[in-house]
Parts: structure tokens; C-alpha cells; sequence
């Protein structure tokens, strides 16, 4: 599964999670999720995600942007990531992700966006 | 219900002098036999203990008691809490410890705490080992700056615990059970305004410890430090570094846990304090 259809999946996952729907019922903001060099630009609506643009030609505004590399992304799915791997304030704090823009905005979100980014973790492995 | 319903646990008030004002400390027990004190983290109460303490083998050669710090938990705020900015200190911690320690006449007590409560169980190492049979310090450093700021953690227009639980929710091991890694959160989310961040003034800004460190006699109290591998704010290389600045002092880091042992996953980590229990009489 590569970003992209992971972020589809975590997409369509969020509709059947009906907690986190209602924890987002706030949340409208423009998310960009950078890997390396690709940009996924995501819309939230009322904590639903009703676009994702990837690397768009025209410049999008953002709220805030969470930027890590493809291996760390994908270890953060793994069912039991390692130490460090399994939060995003963890990839921070190893050095391995970023957060900038609006991170009040975040913060005052974090549990509805940290559980909707891990909706594309791997719970069968 | 039945009387095999009834926790072991039983929990009471006491009044104690600290800082020149009153305060009324709610504390828990449960067993008889050697005190141990058990210290909760920042943000948090003696709920994160309560595995420990109802743990019959445990308390069935210990006397554990947890208690709320003031502003936590069940203990209220000292009179005149509405105009004062809450900011724990390293004097006033000391001084809560030895007041509460005097007041329920506990002679020579094992220290046990974690994360403030490991740095705080460090300085009375430092400072007062003639007191304590000893110190456990779990998820415990000589210093460890913020990696966030603590000023989000206090605003008007947002739910300070809430966003606490969210941050910390980084330092429990993806291993830990469901249930006990949210009971773990539910504690940071009932916090009083203002008290996680008044904890972290003094556990990401007072680094005194760093000149004195060595200097703790670990020949008078042992010293066990404890870390779990999953813990980000003190990480097992923080523990180890410090652990290597205390002579005598001994490390044990914790596979599959974080910054929470007793409360995110209390059957991972009662081995771990069995054996730091056995450290203590050596």
C-alpha cells in the first residue's frame, strides 16, 4: 500500500468511525501531509476528509503540515511500531518527522488527528 | 455485591502544614508491613498506583500508600487557589514529601515515583537519604527539557487536559491494553486547570539536579532506576547517562513499556517492581 492509498483508506475508514466523526465535529482545516518530496493536501470538513490532492500544480493553503519520510510513515503503521514510530510527536522527537503552521490548532485536535493518521495502521499483522 | 467486590485499598484525609499553608491531602494505603510512599507523575493522582496497591502479594509485606499531591487528584488547592499560579517547585515538592511522611509517623519509608516523581525521589536521594530506606525512581532523569510548550497545556479557549492526554498518549507503549491506556489518559483529562502545566515548570525547567547528581550516597539508600523502552520524554538513554552519574545505583529498562509502567500496563510491569522492591534490601 503506498501513501496515497493509505490516506484513501484512512478516507474511508473515518466514515465508519462514528467516535471520531463526532470528536471532529470542529475540526475544518486544510492538512498537509509531506513525504519527502510528494505534498497530500487534505480538506477536512466537520472531521471528514472530503478531498486529498496530491502534489497539485497550483499553491494550496495549509493550517499546519506533518512531514516525515516514507519509511518512517510506514513504520508508524505497522501494528507494533518500534519505539519512537508509534506517535507522531514520537517521529518528532526522533528526529524523524516535522510539525510547523498552526500547531495550536493541532494540539487542540490531537487525539481526533493523531487516531485518524493510524487508521491506516496494520491491526491484522 | 459481595464483600470480594470491596478493594483492598482504602483511602483517607490528612492535614498537613507546606509552604506556610494548609493543606488537606487525600492518600491511599492498602497492606501492612514496610512503607513504601508511592509518588504519581505530573498531570495525574494515586490512581496510576492502584494496581500496585491492591496487588496482594505486594501488600501483603508492604504498607503502600500513594497520595495526591496538593491541587491534585482528591487533595484540594491551598485557600486563595483562585488568584495563584500553581508551579511546583523542587523545595516545596521536598517539603510536601517530608510533611506528609511526618504526619502519618512513617519511619524510614521506601521512596517510589515516577517520571516527577522519579526526579523528585532523586533529589531526596540527594538531599534527605538519612529519611528513606530507598528510592525507586521510574521514568526518572536528572533533567529533561520540554520538547513541547507547557503553555498549551493552560489557555482559555481550549480543554487543557484533554490536549494533555493527547500529548503524553505519546509515551504509552503501543503494547499496553486498551483499557489501561485510556484509564491512564482519563486522569490527564479530569486535571485542574493549569496543574500539568504547573508540574512541568518544575520538571522541564529545574535542572539543579545536573550539578549534584553525583553526589548522591547511594551507600546510606539504594538507588533503582527504571525506564520503559517506549518512553520518549525520558527515554532509556536519559535514565542510562543518569544512571551512570549515581555510584551504586542500578537501571532496569522495561521492554514493551512507557512513561506510565504502574497504570498503562500494570502486569508488564509488576516483575520489574518486585525486582526494584528486592534492590532495596541490598
Amino acid at each position: 500500500m503506498n501513501v496515497y492509498e493509505a490516506l484513501l483508506k484512512i478516507q474511508s475508514s473515518l466514515l465508519k468511525k462514528q467516535y471520531l466523526l463526532r470528536l471532529g465535529r470542529f475540526f475544518s482545516a486544510q492538512v498537509l501531509i509531506q513525504i519527502e518530496e510528494d505534498k497530500y493536501f487534505l480538506t477536512f470538513e466537520k472531521g471528514q476528509i472530503t478531498s486529498i490532492a496530491v502534489n497539485p500544480e497550483i499553491k494550496m493553503p495549509w493550517h499546519f503540515a506533518f512531514r516525515t519520510d516514507e519509511l518512517a510513515l510506514n513504520e508508524f503503521w505497522q501494528k507494533m511500531p518500534k519505539p519512537g514510530f508509534h506517535d507522531i510527536f514520537g517521529l518528532v522527537k526522533i528526529g524523524r518527522a516535522e510539525i510547523d503552521g498552526d500547531i495550536i490548532l493541532l494540539i487542540k485536535n490531537l487525539r481526533f488527528f493523531k487516531e485518524v493518521l493510524a487508521l491506516a495502521r496494520n491491526k491484522d499483522e | 455485591m459481595t464483600t470480594s467486590d470491596i478493594e483492598t485499598i482504602t483511602g483517607r484525609y490528612v492535614n498537613c502544614k507546606i509552604d506556610g499553608k494548609m493543606h488537606r491531602i487525600y492518600f491511599e494505603e492498602a497492606g501492612r508491613g514496610e512503607p513504601i510512599i508511592c509518588l504519581h507523575t505530573a498531570g495525574a493522582d494515586t490512581r496510576q498506583w492502584q494496581h500496585i496497591l491492591n496487588d496482594s502479594e505486594i501488600n501483603g509485606q508492604y504498607r503502600l500508600i500513594a497520595f495526591d499531591m496538593p491541587w491534585h487528584g482528591k487533595s484540594s488547592p491551598p485557600i486563595g487557589w483562585e488568584t495563584e499560579e500553581y508551579n511546583l517547585t523542587t523545595s516545596v515538592y521536598i517539603e510536601t514529601i517530608l510533611a506528609f511522611k511526618e504526619a502519618l509517623r512513617l519511619d524510614k519509608p521506601i521512596i517510589a515515583g515516577c517520571s516527577m516523581g522519579g526526579r523528585i525521589a532523586l533529589q531526596l536521594a540527594l538531599s534527605h537519604s538519612d529519611k528513606f530506606a530507598g528510592f525507586i525512581a521510574i521514568e526518572a532523569s536528572d533533567f529533561q527539557p520540554a520538547w513541547y510548550d507547557i503553555d498549551w497545556f493552560h489557555r482559555p479557549d481550549a480543554h487543557g487536559g484533554e490536549m494533555g492526554a493527547a500529548l503524553v498518549s505519546a509515551n504509552i507503549a503501543p503494547q499496553s491494553p486498551t483499557e489501561h491506556k485510556w484509564l491512564t489518559q482519563w486522569m490527564f483529562m479530569q486535571s485542574g486547570p493549569g496543574v500539568f502545566r504547573g508540574d512541568l515548570t518544575f520538571y522541564t525547567k529545574d535542572d539543579s539536579l545536573l550539578k549534584t547528581i553525583t553526589k548522591i550516597d547511594t551507600s546510606n539508600a539504594p538507588v533503582h532506576i527504571l525506564v520503559g523502552e517506549y518512553d520518549l520524554t525520558c527515554t532509556p538513554e536519559n535514565a542510562k547517562q543518569t544512571a551512570n552519574k549515581i555510584k551504586g545505583a542500578t537501571l532496569k529498562i522495561m521492554p514493551n513499556i512507557g512513561h506510565f509502567p504502574m497504570s498503562e500496563n500494570p502486569d508488564e510491569f509488576r516483575p520489574h517492581f518486585l525486582e526494584a522492591l528486592q534492590k532495596m534490601k541490598c
